[in-house]
């Protein structure tokens, strides 16, 4: 049964990918999309059946799955060094090489291949990461159908390209699957590597210039982060003389020899995550199409960087290696927030928040105690869901109204109740308690707290984030709203994806306590008691259920008192001067009679957090303490 | 059991001890200005009021986030009489704040949308604060839970002096008291409109005046907790720290959001990390 579930969540994205290359219908393609996504996601949670296994699978055709692999990722590094060359970029040429050579000697003078590696291990980290990989993702495929036909009527596209587009989206997830999965680190480095070709080309699909240029970007920063894995990967073997991950993971906490490999494991992780000062590449994946942004930040990609750094934070607990991890995730957590707030591109607030986010992520990691480390998954679970839910909907709402730009969404009630709503509800879910990424920075803050530096900046960093979040939920209502708003069309296969997703971020938050004990307890070990939903330890106590009850009573009370407003007198705002009395006109009667139309826009801070006064040293502090964490790894 | 009754009695409690210590501010005020000043049950009379006029809205998500804020602010100030975590009580508060803000925006009034905007920037300013306040505390006593720190058997002052003079800053900006009261002022002379009030009237505004009689409770709740050891001190300790804001408000203009947040902000870490140092050097 298990080889069968594995090749569904990993080989069958690929045939499905192959399959949307192939037969170029839409109707079919339609089809094979929707059978994979039900599939693989059906099979991540039945994989939660299986508990913790390991798994090699053997021989295919006489040829080991391990010579396909390596060979696959010869092939790979090649495809890469030919784009190198199209794209006339000597630093991919550069990196490219620097991981074809080495990793050719690695192969053909050092691995003893006749060592019997697994190929395959999970635990429950791993098996939460498939769930969220194979729902959302395919969530996110799913939005996707209805979203690439209106993009292209948009670009007016003679020829579509779709066939193209859905062949890299639908590998993504496979090559993710495998990435959580694989226990050979060259296993773990092949999916690596896909994924990194993947958003290059996906990030690539509209060809304009900016789109390339920021492909490139994207492609030679994550090849950077391929060079450190490549050295980490052999000086790591060296040392250990073992390519399972799990082997080197039990060999306890390491000491001097083996920091050096692990800290270059963790670039490579950052430079996927994107953390400062490599933010670049996925703040420029925005020219995507928004189902690749929401892919690549939300429940992919990012989270594959995260996902390395704590799958090895066991190795590195209590050297000042995972101190330096802490506050590089804490202060990319910190500079992140705050360039965030002087934003007003609907997607790059939230590309500085995912930003954020995952370095709030990478700070518990380096925390690393069960308490963080809790954490941490609680926050990988639910951003996750937030995330893809937020993005979705700014790319349905830039179909509707033609800007991604929040000041444009300026009382988007009035003519996308539905999208608004929805919206509102992602963003409450990425602030409030008692929603799950609340939750999970309770805990990291709860962690944190010994830590004077680190909680320092989260405490800043928190109070920042609830500033770009609380205006854009507000503003999305603004406007003088007189009686009911005319109800929304939307595509069946928007809507679903929109409720499911917006339904699942409140729902699965209410089950927190369920999931804690189900999966994250049995894998970290015990740190909170759990008593009628309340999480509670020594230092804390987080009610989810009762407050849950509350709030939901407190919601529906308002509601039931907003409904009966209907037919309340209806004031006129306050303008400071005789309202101008047409429908629909938000203008007062000014000077000399003549009417004056109001404007009100956000604060943006921008001589405390402008992109541009901040981005230079942000990069040069992230910089500067990369340096120090390796450094001090030495 | 005992956690629900407690918890109850928060929530009835509350509200008067707000309104009585709105009332006695209102009369100290007034004495500091060479006035008579109004009775001390004056708030009740003003809120009683505003419960009988006519109900005027422009946007009904105004109603929804009236009553939303009311809740949150209520229900944080339950979880503290009920001894629950310091962090969580906070993030609760939080939840009123947004909506606070929300309500705010929801109007199309530019004053009200100004208003909202610098309640947000009020809000920026004493979070990060009130939580290093809170971290400091758990450096002291080992947790966050209230119950585990009312065990600890020094007042926290003695350890803690510049947190709590952090702690104040977070108070006199919570409190809207000049310099720190940008997103709605009791002062009229300095004022433009009412802020982010603009556009509730009526029973609505009477939601957020309670509900703003919670927070005075909730923030002063904390205070309390610097010198748990003795009630006197705890009541000698408020009524120093509370007469101490009047006095502020009294004696200071409001000044622009950029001075009070890089003031705050500078003064607040700078103090912060003193009084941190301080503990794990003694």
């Amino acid at each position: 049964m298990l080889p069968m579930m594995l090749a569904l969540v990993i080989l069958l994205p690929l045939m499905a990918a192959l399959g949307c290359y192939f037969l170029r219908v839409s109707t079919i393609r339609t089809m094979i999309v929707l059978g994979t996504g039900v599939c693989i996601a059906a099979t991540s949670l039945a994989l939660f059946g299986q508990g913790s296994f390991t798994y090699s699978p053997g021989t295919i055709l006489g040829i080991s799955w391990d010579s396909l692999v390596t060979l696959a990722d010869f092939a790979l590094l090649f495809v890469i060094l030919y784009y190198a060359f199209k794209l006339k970029n000597q630093l991919i040429k550069v990196f490219a090489v620097l991981q074809i050579i080495p990793l050719a000697v690695f192969e053909l003078f050092f691995v003893d291949h006749a060592a019997e590696v697994p190929a395959f291990y999970a635990d429950s980290l791993s098996l939460i990461m498939v769930a969220i990989i194979s729902i959302i993702g395919s969530l996110i495929c799913f939005f996707a159908i209805p979203y690439m036909k209106t993009h292209e009527e948009h670009l007016h596209l003679v020829k579509s390209r779709q066939p193209r587009f859905f062949f890299y989206l639908v590998l993504f997830l496979g090559a993710m699957n495998g990435l959580v999965l694989s226990n050979n680190i060259l296993w773990l480095y092949f999916f690596f590597e896909v994924t990194t070709f993947c958003s290059f080309m996906l990030i690539a699909h509209d060809d304009t210039e900016i789109a390339v240029k920021n492909a490139t970007r994207a492609l030679w920063m994550n090849s950077l982060g391929g060079v450190a894995f490549v050295f980490g990967m052999i000086w790591a073997y060296s040392v250990t003389g073992s390519l399972s991950i799990q082997a080197i993971l039990e060999a306890g906490p390491m000491d001097g020899a083996m920091l050096v490999p692990l800290g270059l494991l963790c670039l490579a992780g950052f430079t996927k995550a994107a953390q400062i000062p490599f933010q670049s590449w996925l703040l420029g994946a925005m020219v995507a199409p928004t189902p690749v942004s929401a892919l690549l930040h939300s429940s992919t990609m990012v989270k594959a960087g995260v996902y390395i750094v704590l799958r090895l934070a066991p190795a590195y607990a209590g050297t000042f290696l995972s101190e330096g991890i802490a506050l590089c995730g804490a202060f990319t957590f910190l500079a992140c927030a705050a360039i965030a707030v002087s934003q007003s591109n609907g997607k790059k607030i939230l590309a500085y928040s995912t930003i954020s986010n995952l370095g709030l992520i990478i700070c518990c990691a380096g925390i690393n105690t069960t308490w963080a480390i809790t954490a941490a998954i609680i926050l990988i679970i639910f951003h996750a869901a937030s995330k893809a839910l937020l993005f979705l909907c700014v790319g349905t709402i830039e179909h509707g109204i033609g800007s991604r730009d929040i000041e444009d969404m300026r009382g988007l009630y009035l003519k996308m109740p539905r999208t608004a709503i929805i919206t509102i509800v992602g963003i409450l879910t990425m602030v409030l308690p008692p929603f799950g990424v609340l939750l999970g920075k309770w805990m990291a803050i709860e962690s944190a707290s010994g830590d004077l530096f680190v909680i320092v900046m989260l405490s800043l960093g928190s109070a920042i984030s609830l500033v770009f979040w609380a205006r854009w939920a507000g503003m999305l209502l603004t406007g003088p709203l007189r009686e009911k708003v005319p109800a929304e069309s939307q595509n069946i296969l928007t809507r679903f994806t929109l409720t499911v997703l917006a339904a699942a971020t409140v729902v699965v938050s209410l089950f927190s306590p369920v999931i804690y004990t189900g999966l994250i307890e049995p894998m970290v070990g015990k740190t909170y008691e759990i008593t009628g939903g309340v999480f509670s330890s020594p230092i804390g106590v987080f009610a989810v259920y009762p407050i849950f009850i509350i709030l939901a009573a407190a919601f529906i009370y308002a509601w039931i008192d907003t409904k009966k407003s209907g037919n309340i007198q209806n004031g006129a705002s306050y303008m400071c001067g005789a309202n101008v009395k047409e429908p629909g006109v938000q203008s007062f009667i000014g000077p000399m009679n003549v009417p004056v139309e109001i404007k009100a826009s956000n604060y943006y801070l921008e001589a405390f957090f402008g992109e541009e006064k901040l981005t230079m040293w942000v990069n040069f502090v992230g910089l500067a303490l990369i340096v120090l964490m390796l450094g001090g790894a030495l | 059991m005992e956690t629900l009754i407690l918890m109850i009695l928060g929530i009835v409690v509350a509200p008067v001890l707000g309104g009585l210590v709105s009332g006695i501010d209102r009369r100290v005020t007034a004495r500091l200005q060479s006035r008579f000043g109004p009775p001390i049950l004056q708030p009740f009379y003003d809120v009683a009021k505003l419960f009988g006029k006519v109900k005027v809205i422009n946007n009904f998500w105004q109603v929804f986030c009236a009553w939303v804020y009311l809740i949150a602010a209520a229900l944080s100030v339950g979880l503290l009489f009920a001894q629950s975590d310091l962090l969580l009580i906070f993030f609760v508060q939080a939840i009123g704040a947004v909506f606070l803000v929300m309500g705010g925006l929801a109007s199309p009034s530019p004053f009200s949308q100004i208003g909202a905007q610098r309640e947000l920037i009020q809000v920026l300013t004493y979070e990060p604060l009130i939580i290093l306040v809170f971290a400091s505390i758990f450096m002291v006593t080992g947790s966050f839970r209230i119950d585990e720190i009312l065990n600890y058997d020094q007042p926290l002052l003695a350890k803690l002096p510049l947190m709590f003079i952090v702690l104040g800053y977070a108070l006199t900006i919570k409190l809207r008291k000049s310099p720190f009261d940008f997103s709605t002022s009791h002062h009229a002379h300095q004022e433009i409109v009412k802020g982010v009030l603009t556009d509730y009237s009526g029973p609505y505004l009477g939601i957020i005046e309670i509900a703003h009689w919670y927070e005075t409770i909730f923030i002063l709740g904390i205070c309390a907790l610097f010198w748990h050891t003795s009630l006197v001190g705890v009541v000698v300790l408020l009524a120093t720290t509370y007469f101490a804001e009047i006095l502020i408000d009294n004696t200071m203009a409001r000044m622009t959001w950029r001075w009070m947040l890089k003031y705050v902000w500078s003064v607040g870490l700078a103090m912060s990390f003193v009084n941190l140092i301080w503990l794990h050097a003694g």
